[in-house]
């Protein structure tokens, strides 16, 4: 005789989820393998017994519900599997992750036999996927927390600090509540306008050069500059721009932070200039002349003027006009010198009627050319007395130092003299 | 894709059809929830996605949180079922099922899911019996989104048309308020197109 073949229940055995099949009272009809392996609970055991007598803790009014809802619209009704598993709970054994001791289940209600008031109830295990989920909300609850403290920190930045962006043409194109607030600027008013636009003439142009060069080299550049308010005060700032490169490593703006120095420059201005003609004082040019000059000059080889000036017959103007005319003719002097010399010159009072410049990049010709320019300058000074200077150049040879130079400037100063005053004499 | 085009006489007949579905619905809750209700008058409109973000917008309201419950159902005519409910109207929704005065999370997920099923196996169930069709349901998920921006118009790619049946329930006595929504495209839509002709022609046979 032949054996008949189960096939739905072989077909139920073969599932790799659990499948029960229950009625309104919450009998198990049928309990499959799957159920039967992770349940730890028997086909011969569960089927003919109450659901209520293995799990006596999930909530059966629930289950009566849905069940009813699947038998009355003959189609399927779920549980929520976003939350925690609210049917029957069954051990899971992930060893390398903790999160779920019981399985998450996804819980499907479908009518079976609807005349019988059976249904078939589906579970599947998807706690990897849960876990993942939890795994993703914890860390977008890390991401928004890290939100908002990067909210808190770029306000922090907007209120305190002085910066501006650009673009890579220059162009600003956002400015801190700070800066605004620190130069008198209303919001967004300077958005579109060139980065120049800020700072004030006294910004030479060579270093405004510079610091376009360095950026577009792609190198951060810093240094001082003043910047003008909208009340066109002008305001000494240190300051630090940086190039933003994108992750394909493309330019895509500058950002400059600024830090306000103007006490310190006022204070730095009193202690390197001349009172009296507000030209560098001996200390600074000496400064100048040793760290900045005589480096670059060793480094590149290239020449430069030492040249003294001295006030023709200054004494005489002195017992004639007094000491306070005297004065007026200093600072005249000094102002048409100022006028005269080239950007990048630099120019100071030595000592009482004495100047002294430093010219770089020149040659023996252009340095007594600077020289006679000074001289004649000084000389078509209308003044209420005609004044002249006599000058002293040397130039910079191999080995020089600060002394060996203005000996030599003295010299030929000496010679200027010696030779009638009013002339430029080099050595 | 050229536009599928629905004539007076198609959009009569998925009224009537979803006036149905709707008095069907209403009876299924009052019966298996005990909450005893009205659902308005369904809307129909044909639109492409953007119009669908806009009208959702118009209707649901954007100062609340909104539990949204999306279920797809798929076969001859497949699409999307929406149910969406204010936070409030979820919690008083659990209560009245878990009849506690403070559900927790989970109680208000399952009811919001429960009453979800009802609505789209009663309403699609029955659009779907009128047509002659089967249809399958998938599981449905739930979550919590403030204000109303439903559609994400970067993920909802490839719509070209979308055909936005609408309609809104009200339980006063349980303070429960909720909006549906169903939502299926483009070659679904020339289904429910074929299929109304079908029906139409039996209509007139």
């Amino acid at each position: 005789m032949t054996k008949l073949v189960d096939y739905p229940n072989i077909l139920l055995d073969a599932l790799e989820h659990g499948v029960m099949i229950v009625d309104e009272e919450f009998n198990v009809v049928y309990w499959n393998q799957w159920l039967e392996i992770n349940t730890a609970h028997s086909y011969a055991s569960m089927v003919g017994k109450s659901l209520l007598t293995f799990y006596p803790d999930i909530d059966y009014r629930t289950l009566q519900r849905k069940i009813r809802t699947t038998l009355r619209l003959n189609s399927p009704t779920f549980y929520d599997a976003s939350l925690n598993n609210r049917f029957i709970p069954i051990p899971r054994n992930k060893i390398t992750s903790s999160v779920l001791n019981t399985m998450q289940l996804q819980v499907t209600i479908s009518p079976y036999v609807v005349e019988q008031r059976m249904v078939m109830i589906a579970v599947y295990d998807i706690s990897d996927l849960h876990e993942l989920k939890l795994k993703l909300q914890q860390q977008m609850k890390k991401i928004a927390q890290l939100n908002v403290e990067l909210q808190h920190d770029k306000q922090i930045i907007d209120d305190n600090l002085l910066i501006v962006k650009t673009d890579g043409d220059f162009h600003i194109i956002e400015v801190s509540k700070a800066f605004n607030a620190f130069f008198g600027f209303k919001e967004n008013e300077l958005i579109g306008w060139p980065l120049q636009i800020i700072y004030s003439d006294k910004t030479p142009l060579s270093e405004y050069t510079h610091m376009k060069k360095t950026l577009q080299d792609l190198e951060r550049w810093s240094g001082e500059i003043e910047i003008l308010s909208k009340q066109s005060k002008a305001l000494w700032m240190d300051a630090v721009v940086t190039p933003w490169i994108d992750h394909l490593g493309i330019l895509s703006s500058y950002t400059a932070i600024y830090h306000d120095i103007t006490d310190k420059k006022r204070l730095e201005l009193l202690a390197t200039t001349d009172p009296l003609t507000k030209l560098y004082n001996r200390y600074r040019f000496d400064e100048i002349f040793d760290i900045t000059l005589m480096r670059e000059h060793w480094k590149t080889g290239d020449s430069f003027a030492l040249v003294i000036a001295d006030i023709d017959h200054f004494k005489q103007i002195n017992d004639a006009y007094g000491h306070q005319r005297g004065d007026e003719v200093l600072v005249c002097i000094a102002e048409v010198l100022r006028h005269t010399l080239r950007e990048g010159d630099t120019l100071a009072r030595w000592g009482g009627e004495e100047f002294i410049f430093l010219l770089p990049h020149v040659d023996a010709r252009r340095a007594i050319l600077v020289a006679e320019k000074l001289r004649v300058a000084v000389e078509q000074l209308n003044l209420f007395v005609n004044v002249q200077l006599s000058f002293g150049v040397s130039l910079f040879v191999a080995g020089d130092t600060q002394e060996t130079l203005l000996n030599r400037a003295d010299t030929a100063l000496y010679k200027a003299k010696e030779n009638g005053r009013n002339k430029v004499e080099l050595l | 894709m050229k536009l599928i085009e629905f004539s007076g006489d198609h959009l009569d007949v998925l009224r009537e059809l979803m006036n149905i579905a709707v008095g069907n619905a209403t009876a299924s809750i009052a019966d298996l929830l005990k909450a005893f209700g009205t659902m308005h008058i369904p809307k129909i409109t044909i639109s492409d996605i953007t119009g669908l973000k806009q009208y959702i917008q118009d209707t649901i309201p954007s100062e609340n949180s909104h539990y949204v419950t999306k279920q797809l159902f798929g076969g001859p005519l497949g699409g999307e079922f929406i149910f969406v409910i204010t936070d409030e109207s979820a919690i008083n929704l659990g209560n009245h099922l878990y009849d506690i005065d403070a559900p927790n999370d989970a109680d208000i997920y399952d009811a919001v899911i429960e009453l979800t099923n009802i609505l789209s196996a009663t309403m699609i169930s029955r659009l779907t019996e009128e047509l002659n069709v089967k249809v399958q349901f998938f599981v449905p998920s739930t979550q919590i989104i403030k204000g109303n921006d439903l559609i994400d118009l970067d993920e909802a790619q490839g719509y070209v048309q979308v055909i936005i049946i609408s309609t809104q329930m009200e339980f006063q006595n349980q303070n429960i308020n909720g909006h549906i929504f169903i939502l299926t495209k483009d070659a679904m839509i020339q289904s429910l197109k074929d299929l109304i002709d079908q029906k139409l022609e039996e209509l007139y046979a």
